[in-house]
């Protein structure tokens, strides 16, 4: 069982990465604790998600976690699967303050729950194993759940380790019900957690505070003493703390034993006035530590902001996703270029593609871009649907995208640093809407 | 390339060296310095128990208004001809007239400053009982219970996050203070503080004798520098363009003030009052619509588009270039700051910040702007709205 419990590496996924189209260094693995798994399945890594449970075929899997909205309960009940084949047609009303029983857009290429959402079905004398159970769904079919929940895969991924139906950054408290990945635990000493932000995987403390190294700290020693250590706080391994991996152990000077994580010795920084804070790399020579980062395109710029530091393009603007979910009892998504695009045309030109291309434009690939990595890829786009279209289709234009979504730029905000379309949208955009690309917040919430 | 430090900087900075010490009387700060952190911030309005300002009743919200447009009658109706395009209207304001009676406050009584130093018929008299005072923003919300005192659920919640959000702590300093009761030449400086407010025990009420650090980080772009004056106790600044930080449930947000003044009453511990100006139109509806969604709006009956026209059928100042219209409207902010003491910047890193300052030029709107036809709606003719919305207030 120890042996079980080991400490494994994760593989690199997609090692080729285009050229001119990633911009940080080689990207570095995330260990796991290992899990018995039903035969065939397997863990993946994935760019932003950390490592992720997948069937057979490596295609990610995702649970749709039961969830209380302004009116009612959507998703799904342990041991249950509301996900099925019946193509909602009215609008389900969960969202204050408008009705339900709308007529919902574009009904005749409106998909069921289970057509983007395949359940992840069991093969017939299928044994429950660890945390993997099998679940009865309504049409008798036989379903894996894993803790009780319903499985399913996403039509949108392609490769294995694409977490493109879902994430897991923290969503706010009216999001859509939204599908997750399912992970394995981490492998990490106790004390330590892992979060999910658009930068990559932060290493936090187990109470949520940012983990930081030095850039003065040289061979795994601390040179933070004194009046140093008052302010960074070296991050103390127990008696019982042992090397494995990439975590270390120093002694310091003080007596004290150190956390050191990849040839860093770890510490928190005490002026930091909320979890979560990444107001210590405000600090020359103070980094965050990301157990996995997140490679941006190079022709990106970074920029500051009053609220903390926003991705960019070329010519400073803020980049901003979009994000979207309807209010249909299956929670469909509609921010991807494959699925309705009536609500986001509506909030970016009042109904008009014109319009929306003026305020909302696109981001344009450079010439010579192509796609970087599973997450942020270069795709054609017809600009009078925003659907994918042909390479040489007339007028489509060559556009960065986010996780297989489209970014934008805002007409609105005149130069480097605005962010006036940040929570844009209904819901302050946790519904529909547009969220600048924060790579560092000051504000709490805003980031995860 | 750095720039050279303005000529108005030099004083400020000896304000910075001299730094704050406690007072040696309470009239006469020593140092002659003393700073406040807001604490509270409201839109000063009329708003008397019996709403005596508000003749025709309260303003109903988009969900009447929504019922009003599509009552349940059986009709079989589409998302986007209904809830999108609502929530439309809200994202892509236009000035069309609407079929539905939008209730202003009314005089003779309002709270704010005389901005113009002219006494026009759609002035007010202050609480107090100083006439000319400027405060269209009373029109526009005064009937509108989501921002009517004392607890308004806007008002309530926009009031709160000044203390809790680190984001919006606004910071006025006091230089060249000889008393606090009289002083006919004082530098004020505004600034983003960077840490908590000091509470009691209760953690919802500010005590003074806190710190703050000024925050040259992120936060040049609210610097501002003034002239003022004490007479009798009351603080009173010259005009200058103010842009502020006021973010609510942690999404940033900013909003802008023409030639803003500030009128405070000040105490060693605190100073209450009103900071007045000319509010730009279209940055005060992008925090309200980023802010307050239609859900929100519904608590205390708001209508975002139905408050975009009132702002515009009410502008009194900056008129557009290009169009005439006004863009800007008159108002005034309730503000209750408290004593702070500042732990000063080191001179060159201020200095520093101010090359970094940028004057934000205020939101302009959608740069596509929507077709004012396109908002036009017409209301079942059964329904008793139309009579009213016929008999409209304007």
């Amino acid at each position: 069982m120890r042996a079980l419990r080991r400490l494994v590496l994760v593989a690199i996924a997609g090692a080729a990465l285009a050229q001119g189209s990633v911009g940080l260094a080689a990207e570095r693995t995330e260990a796991w604790i290992p899990e018995p798994m039903p035969p065939g399945f397997r863990v993946e890594p994935s760019p932003m998600d950390g490592p992720v449970f997948a069937n057979a075929a490596g295609r990610t899997l995702y649970r749709w976690p039961f969830r209380v909205m302004r009116n009612g309960v959507t998703g799904d009940a342990r041991g249950e699967s509301a996900c099925t084949g019946v193509k909602y047609t009215e609008s389900a009303g969960l969202m204050s303050p408008y009705p339900g029983g709308l007529v919902l857009p574009e009904l005749d290429t409106r998909p069921a729950c289970t057509d983007v959402w395949p359940p992840e079905l069991a093969p017939a004398g299928a044994e429950p194993i660890g945390n993997w159970s099998v679940i009865t769904r309504k049409d008798g079919r036989q379903q894996w759940a894993y803790d009780g929940a319903a499985l399913y895969t996403s039509v949108l991924d392609r490769r294995p380790g694409d977490v493109l139906g879902g994430d897991k950054p923290e969503q706010g408290f009216d999001s859509p019900a939204v599908r997750e990945p399912i992970a394995p635990e981490p492998d990490l000493p106790p004390g330590f957690m892992v979060n999910t932000t658009l930068r990559g995987r932060i290493l936090l403390t187990e109470r949520g505070f940012t983990v930081y190294t030095s850039d003065a700290d040289r061979r795994g020693r601390s040179r933070c003493i004194g009046a140093c250590a008052q302010e960074w706080q070296p991050l103390a391994a127990p008696a019982s703390g042992r090397a494995r991996g990439d975590w270390h152990i120093v002694d310091r000077t003080d007596g004290e034993r150190q956390w050191v994580f990849r040839g860093r010795p770890l510490y928190r920084h005490l002026a930091d006035t909320h979890v979560r804070s990444l107001e210590g790399t405000d600090v020359p020579g103070w980094n965050a530590v990301y157990v996995r980062e997140v490679p941006q395109p190079r022709e990106f710029t970074v920029q500051q902001t009053p609220a903390g530091v926003v991705l960019a393009d070329a010519q400073g603007k803020t980049i901003y996703t979009y994000t979207c979910g309807d209010d249909a009892p299956d929670q469909l998504g509609c921010d991807h270029p494959s699925q309705t695009q009536a609500y986001r045309m509506g909030l970016c030109g009042g109904g008009s593609a014109e319009r929306c291309l003026k305020n909302f434009p696109y981001v344009l690939a450079a010439g010579s871009s192509r796609s970087g990595g599973p997450l942020w890829s270069v795709v054609s786009i017809d600009p009078r649907s925003g659907h994918f279209a042909g390479p040489d289709a007339p007028g489509v234009l060559r556009v960065w995208a986010f996780r297989d979504r489209p970014v934008y730029t805002f007409a609105g905000d005149p130069g480097p640093g605005d962010t006036n379309a940040e929570s844009l949208g209904e819901f302050q955009s946790e519904r529909t809407g547009y969220k600048a690309f924060w790579l560092h917040t000051d504000v709490a919430r805003v980031e995860f | 390339m750095k720039h050279p430090p303005p000529p108005r900087l030099l004083p400020m900075l000896g304000l910075l060296l001299a730094g704050f010490a406690h007072a040696d009387s309470p009239d006469r700060p020593t140092g002659g310095s003393i700073a406040y952190v807001l604490t509270n911030m409201s839109w000063a309005m009329q708003s008397t128990p019996g709403a005596a300002e508000c003749p025709k009743g309260l303003n109903e919200g988009t969900r009447e208004q929504f019922k009003q447009l599509f009552p349940d009658n059986g009709t079989k109706r589409s998302f986007e001809s209904t809830q999108l395009r609502r929530e439309i209207d809200g994202f892509h304001p236009t000035i069309a007239a609407e079929p539905f009676v939008y209730r202003e406050g009314e005089g003779p009584v309002a709270p704010g400053l005389d901005l113009d130093g002219i006494a026009g018929p759609e002035d007010f008299r202050s609480p107090d009982g100083h006439g000319g005072i400027d405060n269209q923003m009373h029109r526009v919300l005064g009937c509108t219970a989501n921002y009517r005192g004392p607890d308004g659920p806007i008002r309530f919640f926009e009031d709160e996050m000044v203390l809790r959000e680190n984001y919006n702590r606004v910071v006025v300093q006091l230089g060249g203070v000889d008393s606090l009761k009289d002083d006919d030449a004082v530098e004020v400086r505004i600034f983003r503080g960077r840490d908590k407010v000091l509470v009691d025990a209760g953690g919802l009420k500010a005590v003074p004798g806190g710190t703050q650090r000024v925050d040259l980080r992120r936060g040049a772009n609210y610097i501002r520098e003034m002239h003022g004056r004490i007479s009798g106790g009351v603080l009173r600044t010259e005009p200058v363009d103010l842009l502020y930080p006021w973010d609510v449930f942690y999404f940033p947000s900013d909003q802008y003030m023409y030639k803003a003044r500030l009128e405070l009453t000040l105490a060693p511990t605190a100073a209450t009052g009103l900071i007045g100006g000319y509010v730009d139109i279209e940055t005060w509806y992008l925090h309200m619509i980023r802010n307050w969604s239609t859900h929100y709006q519904s608590y205390g009956n708001s209508s975002a588009p139905s408050i975009y026209k009132a702002m515009r059928r009410l502008a009194d100042a900056e008129p557009d270039s290009q169009t005439g219209r006004n863009r800007a409207i008159s108002g005034a902010l309730a503000t209750v700051f408290t004593q702070v003491n500042i732990i000063e910047p080191d001179p060159a890193e201020y200095a520093e910040a101010l090359t970094r300052r940028r004057i934000a030029a205020p939101y302009r709107g959608m740069p596509a702007e929507r077709d004012p036809a396109e908002e036009q709606f017409e209301l079942p003719a059964s329904t008793p709205a139309v009579a009213a919305a016929n008999g409209g207030s304007r």
